[in-house]
């Protein structure tokens, strides 16, 4: 028999009310940590995506701008960036990775990305995540394609079969748009499928460059008047454009952005005819922005996390006059008012404590739970981990709360008369 | 006043002098002087209202007086202050109620192990004492919640939880008040029976006048502002 031993059965004979207590602690700490979790996992996803990519040039209106259309596809560039400027910002540094990408066709509203083998080789859509085929290959020849896992799931694509890319993002002839145009004259073989990476790339499909200038070639020649089967040798330099490039410093450290990184940027923004864009940093850029809507839920649950403790009190304080004749039984036994005192305090934070316990028992469920049904059922694969961090700030948070509910009935306990509550009842 | 904790055996159980009491409702209780041995028993009688059960508080240490000492085993409770206070009356008093008023929720066992608990006593062999102690009081159902027990039992958890702490006096309030008189006499047999075996001296309030016949001490509590405890066998001193 300790003091511990008395509290937990003080708080089991009003087992009911406890119960209820603690379940609205746990909800409410469960739902913080849920949203703080759901919030780093979100900065995650944006982050996801960026890959190992340093530095992202295209034409786009602004940096922002430049990484929503280069890595997100939000929408097809519209300026591209030809050969010679191409060929321009290649030869300027020793890149260890230059990418070229053409964004600006789609199958069925997923994006289709015309670029370079490296993009499988060196390019790493989550950086420190190599690209992982989960079938086939990279493309190898003209017309081949490859389809990002999201792709392959919401379209039922499968290895060996052919589709046909619509030119802007409108829908292809399995859609609604009637005015998409459909580049119908050259038929993509699926080729690979990739696994998924939780990163925008898994919501597009990836052809060689070459056969996405064959395909906007040939609507030239048609514009022009000539009707022919247009192939790698009909291409002119005007052919040979590209929406972004994707680079990627010479680095000893994959992790860490290197030294020339800034002084290379600052270089190319000088050339006022391209948008450079670190898309690290515009990325959080980008969720600064949004996140100032996470506040708001933050503030929410905060504020249910109070009213939670608003409910120990409550529930403590409605207690109180079955609990005088209990504190005053103590109080005969020997028990001194200070003793008393700590005893009401203890379970009140004990309630916060289990409380919070149960919360992050219940958050780490429901966040297992719903990653995997994302992941099984829709392929995003977001990882909204527990951070231990804001696990254990909650806890304490939420225990500190309810220590401080029970203050009040603490004191309460602690100037009850004996006298008065011995007294029969009835 | 230079108070001490330590109980010294030949000092008696209870020794009360000029004690003067008033509720603000203008009430005053007033007793000359009360002495009981170590080990002696003693009924104190009177009307409701008379201030039988202010004197067991006062007594007690739960309220203190206007003036006057009370002595438990030779010490001035009221010269104990706080905690100080609170422990000594844990460890030395141990009293008993008109509905016993065991902790609800609580086993008999536990009802028991709480008072050597919150007495700060050596742990050691709390859970052998507590045991012992409710089967010579015929408790068999040890690990059953007070609620779940007779009224019979009830009590004897009480008495048991009264003599945990091997105390030098036990006061009962009312002790008898709730039962029959078959049961009531059973129930303050009972109880002297267990004070006698602990060696702790028993002073039993009461308004039952079929008790008088079983104590050969016993005092009244007159029911007056100017009241005073009139010897009508033994006599206060």
């Amino acid at each position: 028999m300790s003091d511990l031993s008395i509290v937990l059965r003080s708080l089991r004979v009003r087992a009911l009310s406890t119960s209820i207590v603690i379940a609205l602690v746990a909800i409410s700490a469960g739902l913080l940590l849920a949203i703080l979790s759901l919030r780093s996992a979100g900065q995650s996803a944006f982050e996801r995506g960026t890959g190992n990519a340093h530095l992202l040039v295209s034409r786009d209106g602004s940096p922002l701008v430049s990484v929503l259309n280069g890595i997100f596809y939000a929408n097809p560039p519209k300026a591209p960036i030809d050969a010679a400027k191409l060929e321009e910002i290649r030869s300027s540094f020793p890149w260890s990775m230059f990418i070229p990408m053409a964004v600006g066709d789609s199958y069925r509203s997923f994006p289709v990305v015309a670029t370079a083998p490296d993009f499988f080789t060196k390019f790493e859509p989550v950086s420190g995540e190599p690209w992982i085929f989960a079938e086939g290959r990279p493309f190898e020849r003209n017309f081949e394609i490859v389809l990002g896992s999201g792709v392959a799931r919401e379209t039922g694509l499968r290895m060996g079969a052919k589709l046909l890319v619509t030119h802007g993002s409108g829908k292809s002839r399995e859609g609604v748009d009637e005015h998409a145009h459909v580049h119908d004259e050259y038929e993509f073989t699926v080729v690979g499928i990739l696994a998924p990476t939780g990163s925008p790339h898994d919501r597009a499909l990836f052809s060689d460059l070459e056969s996405s200038w064959i395909l906007h070639a040939h609507d030239r020649f048609e514009r022009e008047g000539t009707h022919k089967t247009v192939t790698a040798a009909d291409l002119t330099e005007a052919d040979r454009v590209v929406t972004g490039v994707l680079m990627r410093l010479p680095s000893r450290d994959p992790a860490a952005a290197p030294p020339a990184l800034v002084s290379q940027y600052d270089r190319l923004r000088r050339d006022g005819s391209i948008t450079v864009a670190i898309p690290a940093n515009e990325v959080q850029r980008l969720f600064d922005i949004v996140s100032s809507i996470d506040v708001l839920f933050v503030a929410m649950a905060i504020a249910t996390l109070i009213s939670s403790g608003a409910a120990i009190l409550l529930s403590m304080v409605n207690s109180m006059n079955e609990r005088r004749r209990q504190v005053a039984i103590l109080r005969v036994l020997g028990a001194s008012r200070t003793r008393i005192f700590w005893l009401v305090l203890t379970e009140s934070t004990l309630v916060g404590l289990v409380g919070a316990a149960t919360g992050v028992v219940l958050c780490a469920i429901v966040l297992f739970s719903a990653t995997t049904w994302l992941r099984e059922a829709h392929g995003i694969v977001i990882s909204p981990e527990l951070d231990a961090r804001s696990a254990v700030l909650v806890a304490m948070g939420t225990t500190f709360l309810a220590a401080i509910a029970g203050i009040v009935p603490s004191i309460q306990a602690y100037r009850t008369s004996v006298a008065r509550n011995l007294r029969p009842i009835g | 006043m230079s108070a001490t904790t330590s109980i010294t055996n030949s000092a008696p159980a209870l020794e009360i002098a000029s004690l003067g009491f008033r509720y603000p409702s203008g009430f005053e209780l007033k007793l000359p002087s009360l002495t009981l041995a170590a080990g002696e028993e003693m009924l104190l009688v009177g009307h409701s209202g008379c201030g039988k059960s202010t004197l067991l508080q006062l007594i007690a240490g739960l309220l203190d007086p206007m003036r006057g000492s009370i002595r438990v085993g030779g010490t001035d409770i009221h010269a104990l202050r706080g905690a100080a206070r609170d422990r000594f009356r844990g460890q030395s008093i141990g009293m008993v109620f008109q509905t016993f008023n065991l902790l609800q929720g609580f086993s008999a066992r536990e009802n028991v192990l709480i008072a050597l608990l919150m007495s700060d006593l050596p742990k050691s062999d709390a859970a052998a004492r507590a045991e012992s102690l409710l089967r010579s009081l015929g408790i068999e159902r040890l690990d059953a919640l007070a609620e779940e027990l007779s009224v019979g039992q009830q009590q004897r958890v009480a008495i048991a939880r009264a003599l945990a702490c091997r105390p030098t006096l036990v006061l009962a309030d009312e002790p008898t008040a709730s039962l029959d008189p078959e049961n009531a006499l059973n129930a303050v047999r009972v109880l002297r029976d267990a004070c006698r075996d602990e060696g702790a001296a028993l002073l039993i309030v009461s308004h039952d006048p079929a008790l008088e016949s079983h104590f050969a001490r016993r005092e009244r509590l007159e029911p007056c502002r100017e009241t005073a405890a009139t010897r009508t066998e033994g006599g206060a001193r």
